[in-house]
């Protein structure tokens, strides 16, 4: 028979085990003396039943408090001692947090490649749709259909790659290696009819020595656009918009007139680069009136604009380089960078 | 073409504008400039002396002690050059004197004289290159004239970039007459006058065989000219030009040429048999010698100028040696011609000579105004090398309607976007000497003869908006009404270039060319397309004579020249055209109206690797690069897309080890192969020792562009998970292991993973142990350890049946 006193024994003797314990299984051991299966708590609640129901009652009553009071009591202990646990093992379980990481393996994405699919988004933001022709071309796509005259300088050997025919009764120079991305205009015409709004992109090619600021292969995306009403307005619209995507809000361009076979009117265009400086950006104009014959439009009926952007220049703009020769080298130390 | 402006201004009243804004003008007109140069700016203190006196410096064998008059006192200038005489005029740099590029010129002792300043040449002040003796000028040059104030050697050049349909630009009358049709300056330009003494007694007979190619030509009889130098103003100008002063009579030609835009030529008439000329082919096995002394086998297309017996110019490029001016001519004959631009080109080219005739003939020179070339040289040809005009021959047979363009002023303003009133047209055209007429709505207009370039409506478009500025231009942006994007198999391409940046390889662009030994090395098969590359016609080098067939040749560059730099592990790939002969499956492109064959140009994927793929780190080795991570790239990569998994065969094809490649499939398509390179490559491409790649058909991975994922839904209930190992025959591939492990194990099974390979003494020779985790779902049933035994039983079935290995559980 548990007296009262009896309780307050093992409360007393329970709070000295706990505020004893200097470690966490210290007060384990301490919890499991009194709540445990064996434990001194345990062995008063067992004998409740024997009691006389008031009995029971009371003492019932003071053994819930008892359990509360000492539940309060390791609680708190635990706390102390979780936190003194803390304070000495995971110091001792410190890392070096400054070495080198494990960064996934990461390789790299060629900045003209990159350049020229920017270019294609900031058309494709406008409306235009990427399309794309060979690379080895005929002189009538190349020339002749861009109202080329038959003795245009680019025609000759000094200034465009030929290939030898494919065909063995061909006549010589007839297939070259395209000098501008603006013959697949002629073949994006050809396929349909308009109004059209396409984007072309891609390799072109000139007899040239690598220099800082020349390769002989290099990149072009042309734009154009058919359709019932357009204006050189439109055009500049078009143009002063691209900039503003490229270069930002505040990007100003200038048009001056000049001269390309396959337009009319047609213009250089100028951006204002960061600096100040008036840079060439691309040239443009009004598709010509023979080229739209070329492909069976009716230059009375639909009229367009047209224009071509190179991409190494664009990206020499990106990303400040200045020597062309970069781009063309593959060296991974540069290529790590993009 | 440069534009001094001090002999522009002759033409157009340049008041008040400055070479910068005339320079801006220019540029936003139509005629860019390219730079604006004081080629002689910075000369001070030089003026005109007379030579009084010249003795040898006593004890020197080549310097000269001149006593300079500089009409006011003389000076004791020594001078190393000796070709002037007591008399002279030349220009004198005295003490305190400064020379174009800032050299300072003060007294100072020679040879135990005093030279008090120098004696200039013409380059030393600038002009020209001529640095063979002093400059003698004119005989009546002003004594103790400031040469500065008296050559205008201040003078601003205009750099002129003249585009092909501005021809007229080449010329000072046609950039004068844009200046004032652009800014309303005044004009002071000639009258063209008709030809005097047409047909005289002594007149060269001239004969054309064609009109088309040479609609014009005129030959006038000089006689009596002094061949000297010219007038000092004149060298200045022509320098300043960019012409090298010669003699009277070559400069008189070569200046009338920069005003009026007309070629002249000069003949030494005594040399001319005959005398006539004659426009006509050149003949087979014929040649010249040109001024510039090469000797020229002509082409049968080749126009030329000959006499009664031999070539005497190209026409319209250059002239013949033979019948060159020189210091004793007394008499010449003076060309002045039309020729058609097209003919003038290919000879040029075709000679590799680009000349101020040629330049000219090229964009252009009408036949109309011909005479006014001819009386303008005649004028400058009397002034400064004396003679006269005796006898002149007009052969015109080409004579052109010359073209009459509708222009309607509605539609221009709508192709332009800008607002321009009719009469605003009309008035901006006329600016630009076109004769305009009203007729109903529209405006018939006549170009100017010197604007060839004016023939359809829209170039009068182009010249409405750039005199009336370009920067007036409105912006608009039209209402494309499509969504732009790329097509599926571009947009796809882009996935796979991200997929394999993120998985460790380089993206590289190489140029397509390669040599012939380049593709040897890869070490193909006789029938394999690759070997039968697209040949260049005019290559860069004999290096790049074809155009690629393969990726590989050019990675294996771009490698090896990394490994040389030092960066040993390399992993990188390219996405590019190849170039292949068509066939029916890899059709080339339509080569257009004029038909043709093209190649078929299949878009590749390359990759190559080296070293180590994951790199040493502080705690764990470095890995080298091996077939697994090449075929997982492009496991990637077909997964990027929305395709996949591929599926490995082993495959003993060139350029590959014959043990260490696998050939790749996706959905059934073949798209290429991966693996070790073999070591003969190797060592013909010298790379790297174990070097690995792999060349796949970017355009049949990639199929119709990227597929949606369409997941399938995973069971709700928990997976069984089970291991079962698998002992067979070394040689056995665990790719076929595999297949059989997934057959044996039926439906259920949702993953299963090679976690293990294992061969050695325990197991026996020649066999190899493979143990797999496998993963087993129902999507309505929990599966139990019944259904683990029933697929164990079936796998360890399928296994012995399809690989001769048994089940180890």
């Amino acid at each position: 028979m548990t007296r009262p006193v009896d309780l307050d024994d093992i409360v007393a003797q329970a709070r000295t085990a706990v505020s004893q314990a200097d470690d966490l299984d210290a007060l384990d051991r301490a919890v499991g003396s009194v709540f445990g299966k064996r434990g001194a708590l345990t062995a008063v609640q067992q004998g409740l039943g024997q009691l006389e129901p008031a009995e029971r009652r009371e003492l019932g009553r003071r053994v819930n408090e008892a359990r509360a009071a000492l539940q309060a009591a390791i609680a708190q202990r635990r706390s102390v001692l979780v936190q003194e646990r803390d304070r000495v093992v995971l110091a001792r379980e410190r890392i070096d947090v400054t070495l080198p990481p494990r960064t996934p393996k990461r390789g790299s994405l060629h900045p003209i490649a990159e350049t020229q699919e920017a270019l294609v988004d900031t058309f494709a933001g406008l409306g235009y749709t990427a399309i794309t022709g060979p690379e080895v071309e005929s002189d009538w796509f190349n020339f002749t259909a861009l109202n080329f005259p038959r003795d245009h300088p680019a025609r000759l050997l000094h200034d465009t790659i030929y290939v030898e025919p494919l065909a063995a009764d061909a006549r010589p120079q007839t297939a070259m290696l395209r000098t501008h991305t603006t013959p697949v205009q002629v073949r994006a015409m050809l396929a349909q009819p308009p109004p059209l709004y396409v984007s072309m992109a891609g390799r072109t090619y000139r007899q040239d020595t690598p220099d800082a600021t020349h390769l002989p292969v290099f990149h072009q995306i042309d734009g154009l656009a058919v359709d019932t009403d357009l204006s050189f307005a439109d055009l500049r619209g078009t143009l002063a918009a691209f900039a503003r995507a490229l270069l930002g809000s505040a990007a100003e361009i200038r048009l001056r007139p000049h001269y390309f076979p396959f337009t009319e009117p047609s213009c250089e265009v100028d951006a204002r680069v960061p600096g100040g400086r008036w840079m060439e950006l691309l040239g443009a104009g009004m598709v010509h009136p023979n080229v739209l014959r070329a492909v069976g439009y009716d230059p009375e009926r639909v009229g367009g604009f047209a224009f071509g952007i190179g991409v190494e220049r664009v990206a020499m703009l990106r990303h400040g380089i200045d020597d062309l020769r970069l781009l063309a080298d593959n060296d991974l130390r540069f290529l790590a960078a993009f | 073409m440069r534009i001094p402006l001090s002999w522009l201004a002759e033409f157009v009243d340049l008041t008040g504008t400055t070479p910068e804004g005339l320079a801006e003008t220019l540029t936003f007109g139509g005629l860019e400039v390219e730079a604006v140069r004081r080629p002689t700016s910075g000369t001070r203190g030089v003026v005109v002396a007379e030579v009084r006196a010249a003795a040898p410096v006593p004890g020197s064998d080549k310097l000269i002690l001149v006593e300079a008059f500089d009409g006011q006192r003389s000076w004791e200038i020594v001078c190393g050059a000796s070709n002037f005489g007591v008399g002279d005029r030349v220009p004198a740099a005295l003490p305190g004197a400064t020379l174009p590029g800032g050299l300072q010129i003060g007294a100072k002792r020679l040879m135990g004289v005093t030279s008090n300043g120098m004696l200039a040449s013409a380059r030393e002040l600038g002009v020209g290159d001529d640095h063979r003796g002093i400059w003698v000028l004119d005989g009546d040059a002003p004594l103790g004239a400031d040469l500065n104030e008296w050559l205008d050697l201040e003078d601003a050049v205009l750099d002129l970039e003249v585009t092909p349909d501005r021809g007229y630009a080449l010329s000072l009358h046609g950039v004068a007459r844009d200046i004032a049709a652009l800014t309303g300056a005044a004009l002071h330009l000639p009258e063209q006058e008709e030809l005097a003494n047409l047909d005289a007694p002594g007149a060269v007979p001239v004969t054309i065989d064609d009109p088309e190619r040479c609609p014009r030509f005129t030959a006038t009889l000089v006689e009596g000219v002094t061949v000297r130098p010219s007038p000092a103003v004149l060298q200045r100008r022509l320098a300043a030009a960019g012409m090298r002063p010669r003699s009277s009579v070559v400069d008189a030609t070569n200046a009338a040429m920069l005003e009026t835009g007309h070629p002249v030529h000069a003949y030494d008439r005594s040399q001319l048999a005959g005398p006539l000329l004659a426009v006509r082919d050149a003949r087979h096995g014929e040649a010249v010698v040109t001024l510039d002394g090469v000797e020229r086998r002509l082409d049968p297309d080749d126009l030329v100028i000959a006499d009664a017996e031999t070539v005497v110019g190209l026409a319209g490029v250059m002239g013949g040696a033979g019948t060159e001016v020189a210091d004793t001519t007394t008499d010449v004959v003076i060309e002045v011609a039309s020729f058609q631009p097209a003919a003038v080109l290919r000879t040029g080219r075709r000679h590799l000579l680009l000349t101020e005739a040629s330049t000219r003939f090229e964009k252009g020179v009408p036949p109309e105004t011909v005479p006014l070339g001819v009386s303008r040289c005649l004028e400058l040809l009397t002034e400064v090398a004396g003679g006269r005009a005796v006898a002149a021959t007009d052969a015109y047979p080409g004579r052109a309607e010359r073209p009459v363009i509708r222009l309607r002023p509605e539609r221009a303003r709508r192709a332009l976007g800008m607002p321009l009133a009719d009469e605003r047209q009309a008035g901006l055209l006329r600016a630009i000497a076109c004769q305009v007429e009203p007729e109903g709505p529209a405006l018939v207009v006549y170009p100017p003869v010197y604007r060839p370039d004016l023939r359809l409506e829209a170039d009068l478009y182009e010249e409405l908006a750039r005199l009336e500025g370009y920067d007036k231009i409105p912006e608009t942006v039209p209402a494309s009404g499509t969504v732009g994007g790329r097509l599926p198999e571009h947009a796809a391409r882009q996935a796979v270039r991200r997929v394999l940046a993120g998985a460790g390889w380089s993206e590289v662009l190489t140029f397509p060319f390669l040599g012939e030994d380049d593709i040897e090395a890869l070490g193909l098969p006789a029938v394999d397309r690759r070997r039968r590359p697209v040949a260049l016609v005019n290559p860069l080098s004999k290096e790049e004579s074809v155009l690629r067939s393969s990726l590989l040749p050019g990675l294996a560059r771009v490698l090896r020249r990394n490994v040389n730099r030092q960066t040993a592990d390399v992993a990188i790939f390219e996405i590019g055209r190849v170039f292949l002969p068509p066939t029916a499956e890899d059709p080339g492109a339509d080569a257009g109206a004029e038909g043709g064959v093209l190649p078929a140009e299949p878009v590749a994927l390359g990759l190559l690797a080296c070293g180590a793929f994951a790199q040493a780190r502080w705690d764990s080795p470095a890995r080298p690069v091996d077939v697994a991570d090449v075929v997982g790239a492009v496991d990637a990569a077909c997964r990027a897309v929305g395709r996949g998994p591929v599926v490995v065969t082993a495959t003993d094809e060139r350029p590959f080890h014959p043990g260490r490649a696998a050939r790749l499939t996706v959905a059934g398509t073949d798209i290429g192969v991966a693996g070790e390179l073999h070591p003969r490559v190797v060592a013909a491409l010298d790379l790297p020792p174990r070097t690995l790649g792999a060349e796949l058909r970017l355009d049949r991975l990639v199929g119709d562009g990227i597929q949606p994922p369409r997941p399938s839904t995973p069971s709700p209930l928990p997976s069984l998970r089970l291991d079962v190992a698998v002992l067979v025959a070394s040689e056995v591939p665990a790719g076929q292991v595999e297949q059989a492990v997934r057959a044996g194990a039926g439906e259920h099974l949702t993953a299963c993973t090679l976690f293990d390979v294992f061969e050695g003494e325990q197991i026996g020779p020649g066999l190899k142990n493979l143990a797999y985790h496998l993963r087993l779902d129902d999507p309505v049933r929990q599966l139990t350890d019944a259904d683990a035994q029933a697929v164990i039983d079936m796998i360890a079935a399928a296994v012995a049946d399809r690989v001769g290995g048994t089940l180890r559980r």
